[in-house]
Formats: C-alpha cells, structure tokens, sequence
C-alpha cells in the first residue's frame, strides 16, 4: 500500500519534473529561433548648412624651371607668364555676375616673380544675406617654348585644402617634378608630404612640416624628397593654414623637351573614381615600340590604394565620342604601393576611365601627344561630381573641349551658356555615359542642371595636350548633419 | 450591612465565550443579587444566550458602545445606591470568574470599607494556569504599567494586595463610588479606562486593592479592555488607542500650567516616537501615532470635561498616590528585560549563517586572491576609464547636487530628474569620501570577492552544505555576465550583479522579519537604480511574492517604494515626454554596442562572441569556429543540473528559480532588441547583462537545488560545473591582461590639461566637444569645467527625441565651425561661454567582444573637414594636439553670464517636494532595515501567542493543529538543528503566528527542529535537505 502511494508520488513528480524541462527547453530554444523584432530610437539630429563664406581660388602661378647651375639646384625660376580666365556669378539661377578680386600671392622661390607674374589668388566675396556661395571659376594656362620645358600646360584654380593628393609626376631620368603648395589663407600652414612610389612610401627626411606662409607659395622639388620614383603619389596635408597643392611635371625626351603639365589635386579616397576627359591621341610615327613593351607614350592610369587592405580595382575605359565602347581590365593592386595600369590598344579619341574598387583609392591617366612640333602629355585626375549649376572657365590653348561624365543613376540634361552670351546649348548625357562638348577657349561657360556630373576641360593640338578638372565647392562647405548628444 | 452585588455583563457578539462565562457565573458560590446583561447589538446567538441565563434585565443597546458606556446604561436602569454596600461587578463576555471569585471580591470590600475598587487576578483564557494581568500602575511620567503580565501563576504574586489600578474585566466596584466619579472617562473608550477611573479612585480618597483568591479568565475580545488579537489590524488599533489614551491622560493630569508645553510637544513627539517604531519593526503603528498626536491636540473639550470631572472629585493631592507608582528603577529594569528579549528574539530570526565553519572565509579568501590577479594592472589606480566608466564628482557635496530633480549639468544643463543611479553613485562617493571616483575602483578590486559572498551567503539561505554555497559562490563570481561587464566598464551591471543575490537574501526573510523586508526593499531600489531594465522582471517577482505572501503581505507591499520614490522625478519629466520605454534606458555613459545573436545571451555572454574564445582560439593556433562547440559543451553540465533540479526533491524550489531564469533571459533579450537611447548618430542598446545577471541567478539557484537533490554524488558533478565554467571564462577574465578590456587606470581628468588648468580658474569654463560620427556628422557638446563626470550623466538626455532652440543654435555653431563657413563664430562662441573647441577621435561603430572598432571612411573624412576649418577659423586659436585631441581656443571674451552658469534653486518646489519624498521613503526604509530587535509590544504579543500555543498543545483535548511526530526513519533530522529556526518559537518577535508561505522563491518549508524553550511545534519535519 505504502510502496504504491510512493511509486504514485514518485511518477508524479518525474512527470511534472518533465512537463518542467521541457516547458524550458521550449522557452528557451523558442526564443532562440523567434526573430525578435527591434525598436530602435533614431538620434535627432540638425542639419546645419554653412553660412557661406567668401570664396577664394588659387591659380598655381607660371610654370617653373630648375636652375642648371648645379649650385642653386633648388632654385626654381619661371619661365614666362602666364593668362587667367576667371569669373563669379551667384548662385540663383538669374544671378548677375559678380566681380572676382585678383590679389598675387608673394611668390619667395622664384626670382623671376617680378617679370613673369606670381600665383594668383582669385577672391570672390559675398555679399550681405547671401545664403549660398556664388559659383566662382578660374583657370590658367601658358605654352612654354624654352629649351628645357616646351608644351602647354593648363590648371585649374583651386581652393586650398588641407588634405590633398597629387596623382602624377615622376622624378625618373629626364623627368622633373616640382611641388608648388600655395597658402592663400592668413595662418601660416605647415605641410607635410607623403610620398607613395612603386616601392611603397618613401621615408623622405625633410617632408614634413613644411612651412608655407600666409599668402605666399613655397616650391618643393620632388626629386629632393624622393628621387628616381617612376609613379609617385603625393600626399599633401597642411595644418594651420591650408594650402593649394600642384605638381608641375617636365620631361626631357634626350635633349628635346617633352612636354610640361600643371595637375592639381585629384579627389579624395573612394571606392568608385571616374576620370573625364582622358585623350588619346594618335601615336606618332617616329614612336617605335618594342614587341611585347609598354611604351611611355601608352596611355596609363596610376591608381594608390592609401589604406592598408590589397584592392580589386576593375578600370573601365568608357568612349565619349559615342563611337566604340571602349574595354574593361580587373587588377589586383597592393595597398600602399603606387601602380601604373596601362590602357594597352586603346584607339585614339576621347575617354572616361572609370575605376571601381572594394578599397578606397585614388587615380589619374596620363596621355601622351606627339605632333610635329614636339610632344606634349596631360595628366587627367578623377573629377568630384557636382552638386548643381557651375561655372567653366576655358583658359586660352588651343581646341579646348569639355568632357561631362554622367556618375549619376539617371540622364542629364544640362544646358551650357557662354556668361557672355544668352543663347545656350542644350546637352543631355544618359546615365553612366560621358559626352565631349567642343568649347571656346578664353571664355567662361555656366553648365546648369550639372548635378553628378564629372567634368573636366582638356586641349589638345599638335604637339600640345593638356587638362584641368573641374571641383565642385569643396566638401568642407557642404552641409552636415549635427548631433546634440 | 449585607453587600448586595449587581452583576453587568456585557457582551457583543461574544457567543462563543458567553457561554462559559455564563456557566461560570451560575456556578459562583456567592450568586450575585441582580444581573443586568447588555447586548451591544450582536447579531450572533449572545442575545439568545443572554435571554436563556434569565437576568434581572436584558438591555439591547448599540453595538458602538465602549465598555463604560455600557455600564452607564445599565446603572440607569437601577435605583440609585442607597449605600455602599450596593456593589457593581463588572463582566464582559469573556470575563468567565472562577467559582470563588465573587466570594472573595465581595470580602476584600466588606473587610475594608475603604477599598471602593477590588480587581481579580486575570487569568488567561486557554491557559489558565498563566496570569493574563494582575493589577495596574502608572510610571512617573504616566504611561501604564501592567504590573504582571504574560507570566506562568506560580501564585508569586499572591501577596500584593493594594494597587493604583485593575483592569475593567471583573472589577467590583462600589455603585456610589461609581455614581460620583461620573464612572469611566468616555474619552478612553477601550484602554486606560479603568486605570483612569482607579486613579480617580484613588484621588477621591478611596482605595484599590487585587484580591489574588478571586480568578477570573480573559480571552481579550476586546469587549473590556483592548482586543489582544495578533492579527495587524486589531493590533494597530489597541497600539493607537493605547497612545491616545496616554496622551488624553497626560493632558488630563497636567497641572494646568503644564498643558501649553505637552499641548506643543504632542505633533514633534509623534514624529520622534515615529521613527521610533521603525526601529522597533512596527510601521503599522506610525498612522496611529499621529492620529492619536492629533486627535489628543484638537479634540480639547474632553480634555477639559476630564480635567473638571477630576477635579471635582478630588481631595487627596498627587502625591498620594506616588508611592503606588512604579519606580524609575523598576521601569528601568522592566525595559532592560524586553529589550533582551526582544534581541533574543532578533537573533533567533536570524538563520545559522556559518561564515566560518561553513566555508564561507576561504570562499572570500579564494575570490579575493582570484579578484586580485585578474585585476592587478588596476592595482593602485585612483580612477578608472573607459566604457561606461568616468571619474565621479570631485567632492561629496558635488555627487549630492547630482541627486534628485534640478539642474542637470549635461551638455547646455536642463531642468530635469536625476537618475536614481546617482543616488547610488553618490553613496558610493561618500563611502570614500576622501576621492569619489576610488569607489569605483574599489567596487572594482573588491568586485569578485563581494560577488562570491554575496553568492555564498544567499545560498546559506537554501542549504547549510559548504560544498554547495562553495560551489554557487564560484559559479557567480565566474559567471560570464559579470566578467563581461567588469571587461567593458560597466560599473551599474558590476553593482546589480552584486546586490541580486542580497536582494534574494533578504527577499527570502522577508515575510519574516520588518528588517529583512526593508532592507530588501532598500535593494530592489538600488538594483532598479543601476538596471531599469530589471524593474519589469522584479516586478514580476514582486506581485508573485505579494500574491502568495498571505498575512505577511504588507512586509511584501511596500518593497518597491524605495525604488518609486526615488524615480519620481524621471517618471515625471519621461511621463512628460510620453517616452516611457526610455524609463529603461541605462543610467551612466551611454555606450553604443554591437547587435548580439539571442543564443548567446542563452550561453550567458552578454557581448557575443563566446566571452572572447573566437579571437583567442586564432591566437593560440586553433581554429575559431571551434569556440562554436566547445564553449556550449562546457556550458552543458550547468544547464543539466539546473534542469535535472525539477526532477529531484526540491522541484518547486527549482521551478521557481528556473522561472527567475527565464524572467531574466526575457530582460536580456528585451534589453538586446531595444535602443532608447543614442549617442551621436549611434543607438545606444540597453546592456542585455542585467538581465542575465538575473539569468544566471536563477540557474545558480536551480543547480544548488540540484546538488541539494543529490546529496553527496552531487560533488563531482557540481565541481565539473564550476571547473567547465572557469574555462568558459577564462578570456572574460583575463580581459584586462589580454588587452581586450576597455577599462584603464584613469589619469585623474577627462579634459587636456590645458583645459583642467583653466577649469581650476574659472571652473565654469565651456568647451566644445566635437566627435565625428560614423554617418558622417558631428556630435557637439559643450562640457563645463574640467569634464563631464559619471554621476552628471543623465538618461533624460540620452534618450531625448528632440532638439531644443537651444541646442539648435549650438548645432548650428558646430556645424558652421566644422565648415568652411562665412559665420563669425566669436559671438555665439563668446554667447555659449566656450573657450575651447575640443575636436574628439571619431567614433566607432560598435563591434562583437574582443574586435577590433572600425572608424568608417565618412568619420575619417569629417575629422579631417573639421580639422581643417577649425584650422582656418580666425576667431580660434590652435593649442595642439593632446591625449584627448585635437584642441583650439577662443580667445573671444565669454559673459559667463550668458550662459553656462547652473541657476540657483534649479529644481523648485517640485525639487523639494520630491526629494523630501525620497529622504522620508528611504529614511524610512533604512530605519526599518536597521536590525535592532523588536519592540516591546511585539514582545507583549509573542509572549501571549507562545502561552497560547503552549496551552492549546497542552490540552489534547483541543488541539487546533496537531504536530505530527517525528518519523522514526529520519532521526538524524532531529538530531542535527538546522539552519533555520522553527517559526512561532518563543522569542520569535517578528514572526508572524502561522507558518506563513515564506518567500516564494524558497522551497523550504519552515523545518522541523523546535527551539528546546518552545513546546510548539507546529510545523512538519518534511524538509529533505535541513539536517544532513
């Protein structure tokens, strides 16, 4: 009687004991299974636009020669003047033009200042209540004809950046690079360069903490910092004052001059760059090309990758004539390491080579043109898209044609109108193409409708080549989202 | 002349006793002359009974009657006395006279003529071989003393023969005396009425005597005297009577140039006499307290009434009768014996704890060395940082300004509630008050070592094993949750883990012990301060305990005030907002943290990634997924024993600690899926540990019932457990050495020097804090003085969804300094009083445990656009880079004035009121929790359950509850006592009379083994842990 009532308590319990287990097993392997819904509160936030501020555009000044005197190695020496092409408007869409200030920087490395004319700095202020910055433009050019530079050389003016890279230059045999760091701000800015080449970043004693003094230009040699580099990359930062950085590259083709480019910076790093206005032109008869070697003249992209992770870049080369639809080539590129892809049988004619990545990475293509009164070479950067309506400035040179890259998801339809005229040319651009609109040069174009778009201005006649981007208003005044805790 | 006796009985709803005092009033050897019977409106049988036993009269009278009264209605329907040897005997229902008791009343009176009053010797009801009272008396300052009381009739006391007062109950009493004196006081309906009127007697010239021959039993109905029911509410009310009775009194005595000064007194005394009660344990008595203050001090016509009756009457002076009072001495030594008494009978609450014959020092000794080795790069540290770690206020005073509703000195400051958690954080700073913020490096180093005893010292409350609470210690002081939330500086989950096993201990005692309730209400406060995200799961628990909790349910009601009024001014401003599940938003740094899969917080890791084993494995040369299989399988002897638990004697104890379980493992997933808070563009989750915390607790508890369940083949298995877990928590706890923790020593400041050494200037000196975001923006602060300290930090503006003018305009600063921008900054720099602009790090987006934080492209490039335009900003000053940033001055003069000073009486009316509502709640809280004993009512009270216990077992005949005998089976049971005491023993003051279901998270049935001085023994001895 006994042992039964206990076998009865005792199978009671187990079956509860049971029921209990599984009760938590279910529980808690459900709630392990059951998607669990979020609730997350979003932060408010105030996005803050930037009161506009006066804008300001530094012209690199005229193009510079290293004197021969072994001596005065660093001494540098221009070489000629040089013309600007600048103009302002607001930024309304019937806005009248504005007058832009012209004021030179004092340029203390060059000794012929005086006679050739210094860097200039273009200032655009603005006006009381004026809620957005007027669009503003500027770009120079020279053609250079002495015994050691001989070409055109074009450059945009830029605004001075703190944090800026320059995708061209070498210092191989024949080839001169110089840096020109323009500080157009009132704080002294001190600059430090890093220098990426084919072997990596130079250690190089000397690049860092380069002073630039308010409104002047200082003239670095990039041989000095980093000689014999094929492909280099130039890092440019400033602290305190910011600075507009170029590299001025020269080459010497035995004792002939082959050809001098003003490049400005390129865009910042990205995973996706496009790079307008990438001329090939026809090569030259007198160019033999060994079987199986890359000739210098081959147009090549230089692409660094800054981070530290390897990338996949695929370089797409995109026509803008419309005509053949161009190749694409995917690459592996190692981090740090500045490398030269070359654009092997690509077809004279104009091109946006387009780079993706899954690294951040910065590029720009040089261009070879070879003519009967010499040879030239251009430097094409990656262009920012912009944002809205802005001003081209065409500096004089010969056949100068604008390249417009359509980065956007949807077609354009943009309309360009010489400032000095009424009538405009409608031009549309579907999506991801690019088009080449033939422009005049010494005159200042408003392309409206321009957002993402990519664009770039390039010349090219016999024996002459050269190209400019075109930068949006810089990032640093592009409204940004606040947070107050 | 022959005394002619008037019996009055009075009765109300009294049949259950009236029939006994009836029987005993027909078997009386002198039978008195007429009985009158008044019926105060019973709607029982008494009328019926009354009517039956055939008195002279029957009078129906109200049922609101006192007992004076009711005499008074039935001397009306006598002839007035001719003389004195016309006598009134007092009865009420319960008032059974032994057989000779009116004999010898009536020859006491008629020996002496001066005697007016005689008492009998009140015996107890059920046991009458114990004296219920016996004679009254006042102490010099007039409160009343029962002469005897509650004691066994050894016939001791039979010698005392003239007394200052009896009690009403079977008084005899001359009817002329009656007659003049105006009989009882209606002012004192229920107590002191005859001690007034004896008094009266006294001073009118008469005497009162105690004639120990004459016997009669009381049951306290309540009828003549007070109710003496234990029960809370009867005893509330004698306790408020009893004091209004005394204050009446006092104001009646007074010479009349006294009463202005105890008229003042009356209100301050019952706030002293208030907190008085607390520390006695009797809350209930505190309404009555003031009550009683008031009804004494604006109910003045009684007063007056009783002072001109008394003075009518009187011809002898007060110091007649000072010797019948009871000395200075006496009422010394009267306390001094309820006092120990009463600490008797705290200590014997108290469980058999063991420290040190238990185990429990070397389990401190082991979790201190263990504590130590894994914190010992802290070792010497003043402050900590890092995670939700920040320096606290510099002084005791500051941490204090931080409490409650006022200025909330964060970013811009607002009016606004403090979070309960600086409460915590302040005591905390005052414990060293010498330098704040080494609190919380000493929760740190001390952290393991608490953690264990705490574990260790809850468990003594289920199991009296070494091994087991051993075990438990290790198993809580390794539990991943904790190891994870001292790794990643979370100083409020590191306290909630620490206090939940004391939450439990005193939870456990609660229905118990007032101290033990108060002090578990004093820790629910604290937890819920650290974690509102547990408030929920202790709620839960809260209503259980309520529910089941029977009489004991007002030690349980009241747990969560503490917590509720120290949120007050939260829920307010929350409520305001109509943000309410910001209310569970952690207090402290808000910390942004990683999305974690749910089958990690069932594994116990709060942060993912198995404790850290997914980075280790690699290092060590093994492959990360194995951490995938291994870490579960170690965790599978846990998980088993916790659910074998239900299988094994003990099950409903398991039950509900496995319930614990999964109440905490819902809060941590709540907690997981919920953001209510943000930093910058980040969410800030809740810190799912808390939850886990709870969790973790309850698989504890269950694994103990396990080993409880087990006996002794539980060792192996339980050591297993605690060795598998160590290893599971090996990189959790070798965080610090590792270099995966986040938490470092602090440098002692939280702002660049150079703004350290302004703040010592100007100590309201602002700087900007910009921290670059992940989405590319900026998060802009402004921090006052030498930096924003962890006490300051305030839910309410973590979790705030809007932006105020205010703090647009400062947005609209920031942003234009982080851009290029034609904005003049100097005067809204100057207008928000910042001299620095502080440009921070970016900020990371939160990654699993152990890797590493990535800063996203947008971040980088907005440090540099902000570097940039603060470069090239005129209206600032580059000063360099420092350990924090990068950091500008404005040299623009700032009108401090305009901004950035902390107004004065920030927080208002409503501030005060609030915060007088916590002090009063939580000095409430903590007078109760303080475990000074008993007090001498509670004393009073358990002494008459004991004898009644006693005498209900000592008459088989009737026994309410039978003690089951002990199985003979189980003799060792007997033989060993155990941890806990048998409820209702004797000096058990706080226990309630019934074996009420304790803490329903105990699986423990009160045990077996009676205290030797108890003869109850009213519980089984069915317990199967207690004793082996």
């Amino acid at each position: 009687m006994a042992t039964k009532r206990r076998v009865a308590v005792l199978g009671a319990r187990y079956a509860a004991g049971l029921i209990g287990i599984g009760i938590v097993v279910v529980a808690v392997g459900g709630a392990a299974i059951v998607p669990w819904p979020t609730l997350v509160r979003e932060a408010p936030s105030t996005l803050v636009t930037p009161v506009a501020g006066d804008q300001m555009r530094v012209c690199p000044g005229p193009l510079l020669t290293l004197a021969e005197d072994s001596t005065q190695a660093d001494a540098a020496t221009s070489v000629g003047s040089y013309t600007a092409v600048y103009a302002a408007r607001g930024a309304e869409t019937n806005a009248d033009e504005v007058p832009v200030e012209r004021t030179e920087l004092a340029a203390t490395d060059n000794a012929q200042a005086e006679r050739d004319g210094a860097p200039s700095v273009l200032t655009v202020p603005i006006e009381d209540g004026a809620t957005e910055a007027p669009l503003v433009a500027g770009s120079q050019s020279q053609t250079a004809t002495s015994e050691t530079l001989g070409g055109l050389a074009a450059a945009a003016c830029t605004e001075a950046s703190s944090d800026s890279w320059l995708v061209s230059g070498s210092t191989d045999v024949g080839r001169t690079s110089l840096v020109l760091l323009s500080n157009p701000t009132t704080v002294v800015a001190s600059v430090d360069l890093a220098v990426y080449g084919e072997a990596g970043l130079v250690d190089a004693p000397g690049s860092t903490g380069i002073l630039v003094q308010p409104g002047s230009q200082r003239i670095v040699s990039l041989a000095g910092l980093a000689p014999n580099l094929r492909s280099p990359v130039v890092h440019v930062t400033a602290t305190g004052g910011q600075v507009a950085a170029t590299l001025q590259q020269s080459l010497i083709r035995g004792i002939q001059p082959g050809g001098v480019e003003l490049s400005g910076p390129t865009t910042t790093p990205a995973t996706a760059q496009t790079i307008p206005g990438v001329v090939v032109s026809e090569v030259g008869a007198e160019t033999s090309v060994d079987v199986g070697a890359v000739s210098d003249d081959t147009p090549t992209v230089r692409v660094l990758v800054p981070g530290t992770t390897d990338a996949t870049v695929s370089v797409g080369v995109q026509s803008e004539d419309g005509t053949s639809s161009g190749t694409s080539l995917e690459t592996e590129i190692q981090a740090g390491i500045a490398t030269e892809i070359p654009l092997t049988g690509v077809v004279a004619g104009n091109y946006t080579v387009k780079l993706n990545s899954d690294q951040p990475v910065v590029a720009a293509a040089v261009t070879t043109a070879t003519g009967s009164a010499g040879a030239d070479f251009a430097w094409a950067s990656a262009a920012a898209s912009q944002d809205g309506d802005f001003l081209v400035s065409v500096a004089g040179g010969s056949s100068p044609a604008l390249h417009l890259a359509n980065t956007s998801g949807s077609d354009s339809e943009l309309t360009l109108t010489p400032v000095s005229q009424s009538a405009g040319v409608d031009i549309s651009v579907a999506a991801g193409q690019s088009v080449v609109v033939p422009v005049a040069a010494s005159e200042t174009y408003l392309l409206s409708g321009g957002e993402g778009i990519a664009a770039s201005v390039s010349y090219s006649g016999d024996g002459q080549a050269s190209s400019f981007t075109l930068s949006p208003i810089g990032p640093l005044a592009a409204a940004i989202p606040v947070y107050s805790h | 002349m022959q005394a002619r006796v008037t019996a009055i009985i009075v009765a109300r709803n009294g049949a259950s006793h009236l029939e006994r005092t009836l029987e005993a009033l027909r078997r009386q050897t002198r039978q008195p002359d007429t009985v009158i019977a008044v019926d105060c409106g019973s709607s029982d049988t008494t009328s019926e009974l009354l009517a039956a036993f055939g008195p002279t009269h029957l009078i129906s009278a109200d049922a609101n009657l006192s007992f004076g009264a009711a005499i008074n209605v039935a001397t009306q329907v006598m002839s007035p006395p001719d003389g004195d040897h016309q006598l009134l005997w007092l009865l009420a229902q319960d008032s059974a006279p032994a057989i000779g008791a009116l004999e010898n009343l009536v020859g006491e009176l008629e020996i002496a003529p001066s005697v007016a009053v005689a008492g009998p010797k009140v015996m107890e009801w059920v046991a009458d071989d114990y004296i219920h009272d016996f004679g009254q008396s006042m102490t010099p300052y007039g409160a009343t003393v029962t002469l005897v009381e509650s004691e066994l009739d050894q016939e001791q006391h039979d010698g005392m023969s003239d007394v200052l007062a009896v009690s009403a109950g079977g008084m005899l009493v001359r009817h002329s005396v009656w007659d003049k004196l105006g009989g009882f006081d209606p002012a004192l309906p229920i107590v002191d009425d005859s001690l007034d009127f004896c008094v009266r007697v006294r001073l009118a010239g008469y005497r009162v005597s105690v004639v120990a021959a004459a016997r009669v039993s009381s049951a306290g109905d309540g009828v003549a005297g007070p109710d003496g029911s234990s029960r809370g509410r009867a005893s509330r009310r004698r306790v408020r009577a009893e004091r209004s009775a005394q204050l009446h009194r006092r104001l009646v005595y007074a010479p009349a140039w006294a009463l202005p000064v105890h008229w003042i007194s009356l209100i301050p005394l019952a706030f002293l006499r208030a907190i008085g009660d607390l520390l006695r344990k009797e809350p209930g008595a505190i309404l009555g307290e003031f009550s009683a203050a008031f009804a004494a001090a604006f109910r003045g016509g009684r007063v007056s009434t009783a002072r001109r009756r008394l003075a009518a009457t009187r011809t002898l002076g007060w110091s007649s009768i000072s010797s019948l009072r009871v000395s200075a001495a006496e009422v010394r030594r009267r306390h001094a014996l309820t006092r120990e008494a009463a600490l008797t009978g705290a200590r014997g609450d108290r469980p058999e704890v063991r420290f040190f014959a238990g185990g429990g020092a070397w389990t401190l000794l082991a979790a201190a060395v263990v504590g130590v080795a894994i914190l010992a790069p802290l070792l010497g540290a003043q402050s900590l940082t890092g995670g939700g770690l920040l320096p606290l206020s510099a002084t005791v005073g500051d941490l204090w300004a931080n409490v409650g509703y006022g200025w909330r000195d964060i970013g811009l400051g607002f009016i606004g509630g403090a979070d309960p958690f600086a409460v915590v954080l302040a005591i905390l700073g005052t414990l060293t008050f010498w330098s704040p913020s080494f609190a919380l490096v000493l929760v740190y180093l001390l952290a393991l070592p608490l953690a264990a005893i705490g574990a260790w010292m809850a468990t003594t409350r289920l199991t009296h094993r070494g091994s087991l609470r051993a075990i438990a210690a290790v198993l809580w002081a390794l539990s991943p949750t904790f190891l994870t939330a001292i790794a990643a500086g979370r100083p409020a989950a590191i306290i909630v883990h620490l206090l939940l096993p004391w939450l439990f201990f005193a939870g456990f005692a609660a229905a118990r012990s007032w101290s033990a309730s108060g002090s578990a209400a004093l820790l629910f406060a604290a937890i819920v301060a650290c974690a509102p995200s547990l408030a929920p799961a202790l709620l839960v628990g809260w209503l259980l305990c309520v529910l089941v909790s029977g009489r004991s349910v007002m030690r349980f009601v009241g747990i969560p005030l503490p917590a509720l009024a120290l949120a007050i001014p939260l829920l307010w401003n929350q409520a305001l907002r109509g943000n309410w599940l910001a209310l569970l938003a952690d207090p402290g740094v808000p910390v942004p943290t990683a999305a974690v899969p749910i089958w990690q917080f069932i594994l116990g890791f709060p942060a993912g990634d198995f404790g850290g084993w997914t980075q280790l494995l690699p290092l060590w040369g093994g492959d990360a997924a194995v951490a995938g299989y291994l870490v579960p399988l170690l965790l599978v002897p846990m998980a088993v024993l916790a659910l074998m638990a239900l299988l094994l004697p003990g099950a409903r104890g398991a039950a509900l600690a496995l319930v614990a379980a999964l109440l905490g493992l819902g809060t941590a997933i709540l907690a997981g899926s919920l953001s209510v808070a943000a930093l910058g563009a980040q969410a800030v989750g809740i810190w799912p540990g808390a939850g886990l915390s709870l969790y973790w607790l309850g698989l504890v508890g269950a694994v103990v019932f396990a080993g409880r369940g087990l006996h002794r083949i539980a060792i192996a298995p339980l050591v297993a457990t605690a060795v598998a877990l160590a290893v599971v928590s090996l990189p959790l706890a070798a965080a610090l050495p590792l270099g995966t923790s986040v938490v470092e020593e602090g440098i002692g400041r939280s702002q660049p020097a150079f703004v350290t050494a302004e703040a010592a200037v100007e100590s309201r000196v602002g700087t900007l804090q910009i921290v670059p975001q992940p989405d590319g923006g900026i998060l802009a602060t402004i921090v006052r003085g030498s930096g924003v300290r962890l006490d300051v930090e305030s839910t309410l503006n973590s979790t705030a969804g809007t932006v105020t003018a205010e703090q647009e305009e400062l947005a609209t600063l920031a942003g234009n300094l982080a851009s290029q921008s034609g904005l003049d900054a100097s005067a809204d720099l100057a207008k928000f009083g910042i001299r620095f602009v502080l440009l921070l790090p970016p900020a990371e987006e939160p990654v699993g445990w152990g890797d590493t934080a990535t800063i996203t492209q947008a971040a980088s490039d907005t440090l540099t656009r902000t570097t940039t335009s603060l470069d090239g900003n005129a209206a600032l000053a580059p000063v360099g880079d420092t350990a924090f940033g990068r950091l500008w001055r404005s040299d623009a003069p700032t009108d401090a004035a305009v901004n950035g000073q902390i107004p004065a009486d920030a927080g208002g009316v409503f501030g005060l009121v609030t915060g007088l509502i916590a002090v009063f709640v939580i000095g409430a809280t903590v007078l109760l929790s303080v475990p000074t004993g008993a007090g001498r009512e509670a004393v009073r009270q358990a002494h008459r359950d004991a004898i009644r216990r006693a005498s209900r077992l000592s008459k088989p005949p009737k026994p309410t509850r039978v003690a089951r005998p002990s199985k003979p089976a189980r003799p060792k049971r007997v033989k060993r006592p155990v941890g806990r005491r048998a409820k209702g023993v004797g000096p058990g003051i706080e226990e309630s009379a019934t074996p009420a279901p304790a803490e329903p998270t105990s699986p423990a049935e009160p045990t077996s083994t009676a205290e030797p001085t108890a003869a109850a023994d009213t519980t089984s001895p069915k317990d199967a842990d207690h004793g082996n």
